[in-house]
């Protein structure tokens, strides 16, 4: 073994220019790949973290039936026995961020409008999403306020401003109804345009006050101290609480629609990256081919003297071997500090890219995944495809016929 | 006892389109020790005859025996075997793997055979020394001359311990010196070591150094002398 070792690495150095050109594809094709993956995962992954950290949070605390019925009649109770669970959580968990939301109607003197009322408690929810950043006009709430912060667009719907009163009527926990005025303290631009023309945050003890829902809550947002565990806490979460009363979500089944859409997508700019792979495969067969042209006399010599079919093919998987396996590490290698510098320093975007995302509450930035998954796939792909080519001479050894190749 | 023999040996050649018959009723007896030309004009059917003798091509009809062993109804795999064990091949060129140097395309051989390193070493070296290239151990075959390559492609040939040696136009590449050169080396590997030696030639030069040469015509054999020198 170790003679056919050493015979396929001199092989391969055998003709250096050709080898150059063979590794030099199998390292494009991972550059390429790993790149093209890089950043799309990139921006997904980015995607994912700006919904996480601002919209759901990594975990939700809900009420059993709220994920079926999102409705005012679905909410939790939390109590002090919710609160002693959450307690025992204490160093997993970094803070919690309640709120109460659900829909009613706004109304001025001339005008009325659907809107989200979403009862916040000011310091934890500008802990979680920094709010009172966005405050453009007036002043962020504080948990004793009964007042309300306007989102921007809703506020020029309502042609209303700072200082004026806001009409609230919807309906309240079990039926009761909901009414009540408040000042307008603030406004508040949100970046998401739908949120921003519908938006109205009240602290969370008037709007607890507002539903007729004392101690009531849609959702408690957990912010784990470490992201990554948000599985096992979920999971932990689900054994601690009362299963009858409570569940707890994470972000992936929160936002699995999103993740849908990304893989469909996903499997979109794939093609391409199938695409590279093709080219790249026929470029790496037409060398193997001249090469094979070149040696099937030597190959036959071979197996005249007495070496047997499957030595020769192992020499010849060997050789491709080495070669992908060069192309795949060095490729590796010349990819990482680019996906690296672009991880950390996003490539940012420019024009009515730039501004749909800005719109959609997106940082309009680039940036690059270095997952460890994209590069092992990728590799992993490439080299396999590379091996499967490699294939082809181990494939002539045993078809060869000796007389032909003699002379 | 005949280390080769033939059986009315037939080969004909149906890759053409008029069937072409290289060999026709070849009956042929080769002695353990022998040292044989096989000689004729081009198209004779020297290369088929060789090719059939070692196992490398088969017979239309007819058999071909190795030491009483039938080896023309033998499968591929265990044909490469035989031939690794048995025959020893110099072809016209392209002998030696480009890669290794002279004593490993002479260890080679032992190594398929699973030899002992330290027996392997040994043997490569001694059977260079003995073609005369003791000076080009570690030298690759693409800084050898034709006849140098010639020689340690009988060195790799001699290291497998054969029966005997097929050399299929083994001089055909080489200037008269390194052509004389070889056919010395090889007469005097049959005379002092009893190496049994078949070549096909059609280098009048050469033949003269045979014991024994047969004269192919149009697949048949047509003479058949023994000369003793
Ligand atoms: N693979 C083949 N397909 C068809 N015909 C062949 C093949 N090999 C040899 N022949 C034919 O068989 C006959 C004998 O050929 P062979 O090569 O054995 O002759 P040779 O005596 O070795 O000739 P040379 O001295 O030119 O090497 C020739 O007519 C040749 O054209
Ligand atoms: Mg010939």
């Amino acid at each position: 073994m170790k003679t056919f070792i050493t015979l396929a690495w001199r092989n391969i150095w055998r003709n250096k220019r050709r080898s150059f050109i063979s590794i030099a594809s199998v390292l494009f094709a991972v550059l390429f790949a790993i790149s093209a993956d890089s950043l799309e995962q990139g921006s997904y992954e980015l995607m994912i973290d700006n919904m996480v950290k601002f919209s759901t949070g990594y975990i939700q605390v809900q009420d059993v039936m709220y994920d079926e019925e999102p409705g005012i009649d679905n909410l939790l109770y939390y109590d002090e026995a919710l609160q002693e669970v959450l307690n025992r959580f204490e160093g997993s968990i970094s803070y919690i961020v309640p709120r109460i939301q659900s829909f009613a109607l706004a109304a001025t003197d001339t005008k009325t409008r659907g809107t989200l009322v979403t009862g916040i408690d000011p310091e934890q929810e500008n802990q979680f999403n920094r709010l009172s950043e966005n405050v453009i006009r007036g002043a962020y709430l504080t948990d004793k306020d009964t007042a309300v912060l306007l989102a921007e667009g809703l506020a020029g719907i309502l042609s209303l401003d700072v200082g004026d009163t806001l009409v609230v009527i919807g309906q309240g926990f079990q039926g009761a109804t909901a009414a009540g005025m408040y000042p307008v303290k603030g406004i508040v631009k949100l970046s998401v345009p739908e949120l921003n023309n519908n938006t109205v945050y009240m602290p969370l003890a008037t709007a607890q006050w507002f539903y007729a829902a004392p101690d009531r809550l849609s959702a408690l947002i957990i912010m784990p101290e470490n992201p990554k565990h948000t599985r096992r806490i979920t999971a932990r979460l689900n054994e601690a609480l009362d299963s009858e009363w409570y569940s707890a979500l994470s972000w992936e089944y929160l936002l699995q629609d999103l993740l849908k859409m990304m893989q469909m997508d996903r499997a979109g700019s794939q093609v391409i990256i199938y695409i590279l792979y093709i080219v790249i495969g026929f470029g790496l067969f037409g060398t193997i081919l001249t090469m094979m042209l070149e040696r099937i006399r030597e190959f036959a010599m071979l197996i005249s003297i007495g070496m047997k079919r499957y030595q020769l093919a192992v020499v010849c998987l060997l050789e491709s071997f080495f070669m992908s396996f060069i192309g795949v590490i060095i490729g590796m290698m010349v990819t990482f500090p680019f996906v690296y510098y672009f991880n950390k320093n996003p490539i940012p975007l420019k024009g009515e890219m730039a501004e749909l995302l800005i719109d959609y509450g997106f940082e309009p930035v680039m940036p690059t995944s270095i997952a460890p998954s994209i590069f092992i796939t990728q590799a992993i792909v490439v080299f396999i495809i590379a091996l499967l080519i490699g294939l082809y001479p181990a494939y002539k050894a045993f078809k060869l016929n000796v007389i032909n190749h003699t002379k | 006892m005949a280390v080769i023999k033939t059986l009315d040996l037939e080969k004909i050649y149906n890759s053409t389109h008029v069937p072409v018959k290289a060999l026709n009723k070849v009956n042929l007896e080769i002695e353990k020790g022998e040292f044989t030309a096989i000689v004729g004009p081009s198209g004779s059917g020297k290369t088929t005859l060789l090719n059939i003798v070692g196992g490398l091509d088969k017979p239309t009809a007819g058999k071909v025996f190795i030491d009483d062993e039938e080896i023309n109804t033998m499968k591929d795999n265990k044909l490469i075997n035989f031939r690794l064990r048995n025959i020893g091949f110099v072809f016209q060129s392209y002998n030696l793997i480009p890669v290794l140097t002279a004593k490993e395309n002479v260890s080679f051989i032992m190594l398929l055979q699973k030899k002992s390193k330290k027996e392997m070493d040994r043997r490569a070296e001694e059977l260079l020394r003995e073609v005369g290239m003791a000076d080009k151990f570690d030298v690759r075959p693409n800084k050898l001359s034709g006849g140098q390559q010639q020689r340690v492609a009988v060195a790799r040939a001699l290291a497998s311990r054969p029966k005997f040696i097929l050399a299929d136009e083994p001089t055909a590449n080489l200037d008269t010196a390194s052509a004389f050169n070889l056919l010395d080396i090889m007469a005097r590997l049959n005379r002092e070591e009893h190496i049994t030696l078949i070549f096909s030639t059609h280098d009048q030069r050469v033949i003269e150094r045979a014991r024994r040469v047969i004269t192919l015509v149009d697949g048949a054999i047509s003479k058949d002398e023994q000369f003793n020198q």
